[in-house]
């Protein structure tokens, strides 16, 4: 598989008052379709990813929306998969273009959060869980925090694990304009915020966010540039307590295993990584379940420094769903698009020396979705 | 919430799992709730193992303080989030420790 980034469009994350859905998801995409130097006549296909949009207004057929909203008229989908959306969104599009349907393609993950108040976002994020889980009361903190606690009792993984990830995710963000944090917090900051779902505080979740981005693929391989060269799914059971352990996510095992083989390359080459961290918990099982570590080992891999820029292996250079913000949908493509600029040496500040290869990580839901990517130059 | 369809669908399946008795494997206390559940807060949720299935259930009836891993807990019913005036009083499961 080879498919090339042809261009890449990126709004503010945050709290964006002043711009709806819409504003959102065109600003990115006209970004994106500049940057590939494309004229739009050449775009054959669309493919939006959105989560809860038509929960929290009444707005559909976004697929065509965005679509004919920048005057294209061929194809157009709307994808939907939780906070996995925009992953899912690249790889329908990449498999789109391996057909051989089409050659030239847009992708954009897009989502407005902010107008909406907390029970209500809760509520309806809680869309990606089980019937069991929202007659319990469930929300999406306290799932991962049901995961955390079995990871610190099985483990030894401590309350300061869990608090580095954040700490570090922030001092990356620092660097990113983009961001919705773009400022450091310290560890006692993180600790002493207020409890959401013990043990998490505040700072352990990724905020309510807006924001878009979006990515021009296309199939024609040649010349220097970045190319997309794995792209993988894997499901498990929306149900948490159904699953087999509560210690991993399985379906990240499965994906990174199918993307790495597919891209040829080991974990161990990847120089650069984007993984989902909705949660700090969830960080430290993105290390152990794709490799970067052995099982149990996630929160002291944090501890060394080792995801920190200039570390072995950084992770979440743009701040992560913590510090860069998660508009749901739009976090597995923003994720494609920091890693295509760090291989293209374009991130500024926080560019990782070396890097040629990247991986990107995106869930959905308490791990029934997950998306592996693997770009290289 | 559930609509009057739904929770009549709901409430016949509830018989079955009255009084079973399962282990508490883990738990988190609820300070930010979804709609519905807000003016229980903060409240326990953990996940209860009956052997041949897994459950997210609320856990009622205590304190935090008194749980431990593998506590033995039963099945009990509930009201389930706040029901509107006008609404349908929707019941579930719950988990109490014994």
């Amino acid at each position: 598989m080879k498919i090339k980034v042809l261009g890449t469009g990126l709004t503010k994350f945050g709290e964006l008052w002043n711009k709806d859905l819409l504003d959102l998801a065109l600003e990115a995409s006209i970004d994106a379709i500049n940057d590939s130097r494309l004229t739009i006549n050449k775009i054959d296909a669309v493919f939006v990813g959105n989560m809860i949009h038509s929960k929290l207004t009444n707005q559909d057929q976004l697929g065509a929306l965005v679509a004919s909203s920048l005057g294209i008229k061929g194809a157009s989908f709307r994808i939907e998969g939780a906070c996995a959306s925009g992953g899912l969104a690249v790889h329908l599009a990449i498999q789109s273009l391996l057909s051989g349907t089409y050659k030239n393609v847009l992708v954009v993950g897009a989502e407005k959060m902010t107008d909406a108040n907390v029970s209500d976002i809760s509520s309806a994020l809680m869309g990606a869980g089980s019937e069991a889980e929202r007659k319990a009361g469930l929300t999406f903190p306290a799932l991962y925090a049901l995961m955390a606690k079995a990871h610190m009792a099985k483990y030894g993984t401590t309350r300061k694990h869990l608090a580095l990830v954040s700490v570090k995710n922030h001092y990356h963000a620092s660097m990113n304009e983009k961001a919705q944090f773009p400022f450091e917090v310290t560890m006692e900051k993180v600790l002493e915020s207020p409890i959401i779902s013990s043990p998490f505080t505040l700072f352990d979740a990724s905020p309510i966010s807006d924001g878009a981005g979006a990515l021009v693929l296309s199939s024609e391989s040649t010349g220097e540039g970045v190319f997309i060269t794995g792209s993988a799914v894997a499901t498990d059971t929306v149900d948490l307590s159904s699953r087999k352990s509560l210690l991993e996510i399985a379906a990240t095992k499965e994906a990174s295993q199918q993307a790495l083989k597919q891209a040829g390359v080991e974990i161990s080459d990847i120089k650069v990584a984007e993984v989902h961290d909705c949660f700090t918990i969830a960080e430290i099982l993105a290390m152990e379940d794709l490799g970067f570590c052995k099982k149990g080992m996630g929160g002291e891999f944090v501890r060394k420094g080792y995801t920190r820029l200039g570390g072995k292996i950084p992770v979440n250079t743009s701040g992560g769903l913590k510090a860069c913000g998660h508009p749901v949908a739009a976090t597995g493509v923003k994720q494609i698009i920091e890693v295509t600029h760090q291989l293209q040496k374009r991130a500024g500040k926080r560019q990782v020396n070396g890097a040629n290869i990247g991986l990107t990580h995106n869930v959905g839901g308490s791990g029934a979705t997950v998306v592996v990517h693997i770009l290289q130059t | 919430m559930s609509t009057p369809a739904q929770i009549w669908r709901d409430h016949k399946k509830l018989n079955s799992y009255l009084n079973k008795v399962g282990e508490l494997i883990v738990w988190t206390k609820i300070f930010v709730a979804p709609t519905g559940f807000e003016h229980q807060t903060p409240y326990l949720v953990g996940i209860v193992d009956f052997g041949d299935q897994k459950m997210p259930l609320q856990i009622v009836d205590c304190s935090e303080e008194d749980l431990k891993v593998n506590q033995k807990v039963k099945i009990v019913i509930r009201k389930i989030g706040k029901a509107k005036a006008e609404d349908i009083i929707e019941y579930g499961l719950k988990a109490k420790p014994i």
